[in-house]
C-alpha cells in the first residue's frame, strides 16, 4: 500500500515540477524577451554599425572595416576630458559627503536620522534638468558675479567653464554618494567605537582604524554609482559648459544627431561601454575583496 | 563642527531648489530680479498648450512603461527564486548590464535598433501591403515606452528581489503546509508581503520615466516629453515660467517620491 | 436638437473638447452656413480651400521665434486644426530626426543648401500647386531666393523667408565699430575675449572662420579649412560659448558679441536699440528658408492648408513683422510699412550683399567640416 501512494505522490511531485517549471519559464518569459529585444538586439545593432561606414547623406552604411576604432583618438579629448572631470567630480563627491553620511549614521539622534536621510535623497529623484537649470542662473551673469560684481571684485565669469560643470556634477550627484556610504556606517557596531576609545585611542586613529576600512564597501559602491553616471553624462556638460566643455556623451550625442557619423558615433559608444565593463569588474572585485556584500538596493 | 557642515551641506542642496521656487512666483520678466509677488507664471503654464501636450505624453510613457516595468519585473524576480547556476548568473548578468550601460548609449542604441527594424519592416509592409496607403512603423509614443520599460524593469528586479531576500519564510512555509494550492499562498500571504516594494518600485519607476531627459531625447521622435520641452525651452533663455514648471515638476516628483518612502517603510513593521 | 443640448454643444466647443468642425456639424449650424454660403458666394471663400476633412492637427517643425503665434491660433480658429511645433537647433539635427524618426512630421522648415540632399534621399513630396492657391512663384524678386525648391524641375519647396547671416554686437559695449569679419575675429581674441558666442553650427561657424582669411564661405579646400580650424581652436578659450541658443546671453549681458541670423538681429534690436547688425565686408553667408511636406505625412491636407494660410500676403506679412527676416514676395513687401522695407538689418544695401554666398549643399554634408567642429568643441 505504501509503495502504490509513494509511487503516486513520486508522479505528483513530477507533475508539480513540471507545472514549476513551465510557470518559472512563463514569468521569466516577458522580461528574457523585453531585455533580448531592447537590450541585447540595439547593443548588438551598434556592433554593426560600429564596423560599417557612414552612407554620403550621413546615416549607416553597410561595410565591415575598423576604421571607426583605428580612429578613436580623434575623440580623444572628450575621453579626456570625460576621464579627468569625472573621477575628480567622483573625488568632491566622497570628500562632501563621506563627513555627512558620517554624522547621519553615527551622530545623529535616531529620531532625526531617518527624515534626515530622506531629505538627502529627494533632492536626486526630483528633476536633474532642474536643479542643473538652477545653476545657470546661480552662475550666469545676473547670479553670483553679479552678488561680486556688487561687493566690488569685477569681471568674474563663472559660467560655461570646466568650473561651472564641476558645481553642476557636485551638486547633482551628492546625494547618491551620500546613501550607500550611509548605510555601510549605519552597519557599523558603535561599541566598536566605544572600545576604541577606551583602548586610548584618539578619535583621529579611530576614525583611521575602524571606521574608514569599515565604510569601505559604502564608499566603492557610492563611488562606483557616481562614476559610471557621470562617464555617460551629456546635460551637465551641455547646459552648464556653453558648448565648450565635451564629454563623451556631448560627442556621442554630436555624431548622432550633427555630423550624422553613425559607425564612428557607435564605435565610440562601443569604447564608452567597454569603459565602463572594466571598471564593473574591477568594482566587483574590491566589493569581494573587502569583503562586503553587495547592496542590492539602489534606492 | 560636523553638524555645522552638515547644515551647511543641507542649504547647498535646497538653495537652488529654494531659489527656482521663490522666483516662479517673480512678477516681473526675469528670472534674476525679483520684483514682486505674483502667480502669473503658474497661469501662464496652466495654458500653454505645448506644455501641456508634452505633460500629458510624459504621463502617459511614465504610467504605462512603470506599470510594464513592475508586471514584468515582479514576475522575473518571483521566477528567479527558483533559478539557479547558468540561467540566473544570465539574468542577473542582463540586469547589471541593463543598468549600467549609460542611458545616452542605450538612448542611441535604441533609436538605431528601432530605425533599422522599422526601415525593413515599412519597406516590407509596402510591398505585401494590399491598399494604397500602408501603415508606417515609426518612433513615438511605442518606442519611448520600450526603451523607459527596459531600464525601469531592472531596477523593479532589484528591488523586488531585495524585498523577496528579505521576506519571513516561515509564513509562506506554514502557509503550503496549510493549503495545498500554491495560487493561495501567493494571494494571501506572498502578494501582501511584496506589495510595498512592489509599489515602491512602480513609483519610482514613474518618477525615472516622467524626469527622463536623455533616452527621451534619442526615441521619441516627433514627440515631445516634458523634459524635452523643458529642455529646449532651456536653450531658449531662463524665464520665470521654466521655475514655474519646475517647481511644479519637482512638486509632483516629490509626492511620488514620499509614497514610495512610506510604502518601503511600511515593509519595516511586520504585519500582525 | 433642443436648447439644453446646443448649450451643451457650446460649453464643449468653447471649452475645446470638440473641434469647431464637429461643433458646426452635429448642432446644424454647418449646413446653415453652407447653405448661406451658397447664396453668398463671398462669404466664405478662404474656406472653400478647406472643402475636406483636414483632421484636427498637424505637425509643424520649425525654427526658434520663426512664427506669429497669433497667425496660428487664427488658423486653428479658422479650420480646427490644432498646430504641434516641434523646434531644432540646427539642420542636422532635423535630418536626423527626420530620416530616423520618419513618420510624425508634416511641415518642415528646411534651409536652402538641405533641400536636394532631402529630395536625394526621397524623403520630400513634389508639392502639388493645386493645394497652394496662394503660391505665386511669379510673384518673387529674385530666383536665387526660390530656385533651391525646385529640383530636377520639380517643386519640392516653397519660399518662406531669407535672410543672411552677420553678427550682432552690443554697441554700448563694443564701442569699436567693426566692420568685417576679420574685426569680429580680433575683437574676439582681444578687447573682448570673453564675451563672444559663436553658432552650435559647423556651416556657420567654419565658414566665418573662414572669412576672416577672405576664402570661400563654402570652401572645402584641405589648406583653407586646416587655418580656419588654427582659428578656431585658437580662439575656443575667448568665446563665451559655443551656442546657436545666443539671444538670452546677449539680452542678460553675459556676451556682448554673436554670430547672428537677420531676424534674431532684429528682435534684438525692437528689445533694445543698443544692438547693432554688421555684415561683414569679406562676405559671408545669405540663405533662404522654405516650407515643405516630407513623404508620408500623416497629416497632408492639414499640411497642405498650413502652408497655403502662411503663404497669404496678409498672413505673410503678420509674419515678418514678428520674425523680422525679410521676405522675396512681392505682393508681401507692399503690405510691409516703409520702416520695415528701408531697414537696413532685414534688406542691407546692396554692396553689402553681394559678396555673400549661398551654403552649399556639399558644404553642409561634407565630413570633413563636421570633424573639424567636433574637434574645435572637444579642443
Amino acid at each position: 500500500m505504501s509503495a502504490g501512494t509513494s509511487a503516486i505522490s513520486e508522479r505528483k511531485q513530477a507533475v508539480r515540477q513540471q507545472h514549476g517549471r513551465w510557470l518559472t519559464a512563463l514569468l521569466l518569459a516577458p522580461s528574457v524577451i523585453w531585455f533580448f529585444v531592447l537590450l541585447i538586439l540595439p547593443l548588438i545593432v551598434v556592433v554593426v554599425y560600429s564596423v560599417g561606414v557612414r552612407a554620403p547623406a550621413g546615416g549607416y552604411q553597410a561595410a565591415f572595416t575598423f576604421d571607426n576604432y583605428l580612429n578613436l583618438p580623434a575623440r580623444w579629448a572628450a575621453f579626456r576630458n570625460t576621464l579627468t572631470l569625472a573621477p575628480l567630480g567622483t573625488l568632491i563627491c566622497l570628500l562632501a559627503g563621506y563627513p555627512l553620511a558620517y554624522f547621519l549614521a553615527v551622530k545623529a539622534s535616531a529620531k532625526w536620522r531617518v527624515l534626515l536621510l530622506i531629505l538627502v535623497i529627494v533632492p536626486f529623484w526630483t528633476s536633474f534638468l532642474i536643479r542643473t537649470y538652477a545653476w545657470i542662473f546661480i552662475l550666469g551673469g545676473r547670479g553670483i558675479p553679479a552678488l561680486l560684481d556688487s561687493i566690488g571684485i569685477e569681471g568674474v565669469r563663472l559660467i560655461n567653464t570646466p568650473f561651472s560643470v564641476m558645481c553642476g556634477i557636485v551638486y547633482a550627484y551628492l546625494p547618491l554618494m551620500v546613501f550607500p556610504i550611509y548605510v555601510s556606517l549605519e552597519k557599523l557596531d558603535k561599541r566598536l567605537l566605544e572600545a576604541s576609545e577606551d583602548l586610548g585611542a584618539g578619535p583621529w586613529a579611530t576614525f583611521r582604524q575602524i571606521t574608514l576600512p569599515l565604510s569601505a564597501p559604502g564608499m566603492i559602491t557610492g563611488c562606483m554609482l557616481v562614476f559610471i553616471l557621470l562617464m555617460g553624462e551629456y546635460l551637465i556638460p551641455q547646459m552648464l559648459g556653453g558648448g565648450k566643455v565635451f564629454f563623451i556623451g556631448n560627442a556621442l550625442v554630436d555624431l548622432f544627431l550633427q555630423s550624422l557619423n553613425w559607425p564612428y558615433g557607435s564605435a565610440c559608444a562601443m569604447a564608452l561601454v567597454l569603459i565602463m565593463l572594466i571598471t564593473v569588474t574591477l568594482y566587483l572585485r574590491a566589493t569581494s575583496a573587502t569583503g562586503g556584500r553587495r547592496d542590492a538596493s539602489l534606492i | 563642527m560636523l553638524r555645522a557642515y552638515s547644515i551647511l551641506l543641507y542649504l547647498f542642496l535646497y538653495g537652488p531648489i529654494a531659489l527656482i521656487v521663490v522666483f516662479s512666483f517673480n512678477s516681473g520678466l526675469s528670472a534674476a530680479d525679483f520684483q514682486g509677488f505674483s502667480f502669473k507664471w503658474y497661469a501662464k503654464v496652466a495654458t500653454n498648450e505645448l506644455m501641456l501636450s508634452a505633460l500629458k505624453t510624459s504621463l502617459t510613457v511614465a504610467f504605462t512603461s512603470a506599470a510594464l516595468a513592475t508586471i514584468m519585473g515582479t514576475m522575473a524576480a518571483l521566477a528567479l527564486q527558483r533559478v539557479q547556476g547558468a540561467v540566473r548568473v544570465l539574468f542577473d548578468a542582463l540586469t547589471y548590464i541593463a543598468i549600467m550601460v549609460p542611458g545616452i548609449v542605450i538612448g542611441i542604441a535604441t533609436l538605431i535598433a528601432l530605425v533599422t527594424t522599422f526601415e525593413a519592416v515599412n519597406t516590407l509592409l509596402a510591398q505585401i501591403w494590399p491598399g494604397d496607403a500602408p501603415p508606417k512603423f515609426g518612433m513615438g509614443y511605442g518606442s519611448i515606452i520600450a526603451a523607459h520599460t527596459l531600464f525601469a524593469m531592472a531596477l523593479v528586479i532589484v528591488i523586488v528581489r531585495a524585498r523577496i531576500a528579505g521576506m519571513d519564510r516561515s509564513l509562506i512555509e506554514a502557509s503550503m503546509d496549510l493549503y495545498a494550492d500554491p495560487w493561495a499562498t501567493f494571494r494571501q500571504v506572498t502578494l501582501p508581503q511584496l506589495a510595498p516594494a512592489i509599489l515602491a518600485g512602480f513609483l519610482l519607476c514613474f518618477t525615472f520615466s516622467f524626469d527622463d531627459f536623455v533616452i527621451a531625447f534619442f526615441v521619441a521622435g516627433p514627440l515631445n516629453t516634458l523634459p524635452i520641452y523643458v529642455f529646449s525651452s532651456i536653450r531658449r533663455g531662463v524665464t520665470p515660467e521654466i521655475n514655474a514648471i519646475g517647481t511644479a515638476i519637482m512638486l509632483f516628483s516629490l509626492i511620488m517620491l514620499f509614497g514610495a518612502q512610506i510604502l518601503l517603510r511600511r515593509r519595516q513593521k511586520p504585519a500582525k | 436638437m433642443d436648447r439644453k443640448d446646443f448649450i451643451k454643444q457650446l460649453r464643449r466647443y468653447q471649452k475645446g473638447s470638440i473641434s469647431r468642425r464637429h461643433f458646426l456639424g452635429v448642432t446644424g449650424l454647418g449646413t446653415a452656413t453652407a447653405v448661406l454660403a451658397g447664396s453668398m458666394p463671398h462669404l466664405l471663400t478662404s474656406r472653400r480651400a478647406y472643402a475636406q476633412d483636414l483632421g484636427d492637427q498637424v505637425n509643424l517643425t520649425t525654427w526658434p521665434d520663426y512664427h506669429e503665434v497669433k497667425n496660428f491660433e487664427k488658423f486653428t480658429a479658422e479650420t480646427g486644426v490644432k498646430i504641434n511645433v516641434t523646434v531644432f537647433g540646427s539642420n542636422e539635427e532635423m535630418f536626423a530626426k527626420l530620416k530616423a524618426g520618419g513618420t510624425g512630421w508634416d511641415v518642415l522648415v528646411p534651409t536652402n543648401y538641405t533641400i536636394e540632399t532631402y529630395v536625394g534621399e526621397d524623403m520630400f513630396e513634389e508639392l502639388d500647386a493645386a493645394l497652394l492657391p496662394n503660391y505665386a512663384p511669379a510673384s518673387y524678386t529674385d530666383p536665387r531666393f526660390t530656385e533651391a525648391g525646385n529640383v530636377g524641375g520639380k517643386t519640392y519647396a516653397v519660399h518662406k523667408d531669407w535672410g543672411t547671416t552677420g553678427y550682432v554686437i552690443n554697441s554700448s559695449k563694443v564701442t569699436e565699430n567693426p566692420t568685417s569679419w576679420k574685426e569680429f575675429w580680433d575683437l574676439t581674441n582681444g578687447a573682448h575675449a570673453g564675451r563672444t558666442m559663436v553658432h552650435d553650427y559647423q556651416l556657420t561657424t567654419i565658414g566665418n572662420a573662414l572669412k576672416y582669411f577672405g576664402y570661400s564661405f563654402n570652401s572645402n579646400d584641405e589648406k583653407e579649412l586646416a587655418e580656419a580650424e588654427k582659428l578656431l581652436i585658437d580662439s575656443k578659450p575667448n568665446l563665451f560659448a559655443i551656442n546657436s541658443d545666443y539671444k538670452p546671453s546677449l539680452l542678460n549681458g553675459d556676451a556682448y558679441m554673436s554670430v547672428c541670423w537677420t531676424g534674431d538681429a532684429k528682435q534684438l534690436k525692437k528689445t533694445d536699440p543698443a544692438f547693432d547688425y554688421v555684415l561683414g565686408k569679406e562676405g559671408g553667408e545669405i540663405w533662404a528658408d522654405f516650407y515643405a511636406v516630407p513623404k508620408g505625412a500623416p497629416h497632408r491636407a492639414a499640411a497642405y492648408a498650413l502652408i497655403n494660410f502662411l503663404l497669404e500676403p496678409h498672413v505673410n506679412a503678420d509674419e515678418v513683422l514678428f520674425h523680422g527676416y525679410p521676405v522675396a514676395d512681392k505682393r508681401v513687401i507692399d503690405l510691409l510699412p516703409p520702416e520695415i522695407v528701408n531697414d537696413p538689418i532685414m534688406y542691407p544695401a546692396a554692396e553689402l550683399l553681394a559678396p555673400l554666398e549661398f551654403g552649399a549643399a556639399a558644404t553642409l554634408t561634407n565630413p570633413a567640416r563636421a570633424e573639424i567642429m567636433a574637434r574645435f568643441k572637444s579642443a
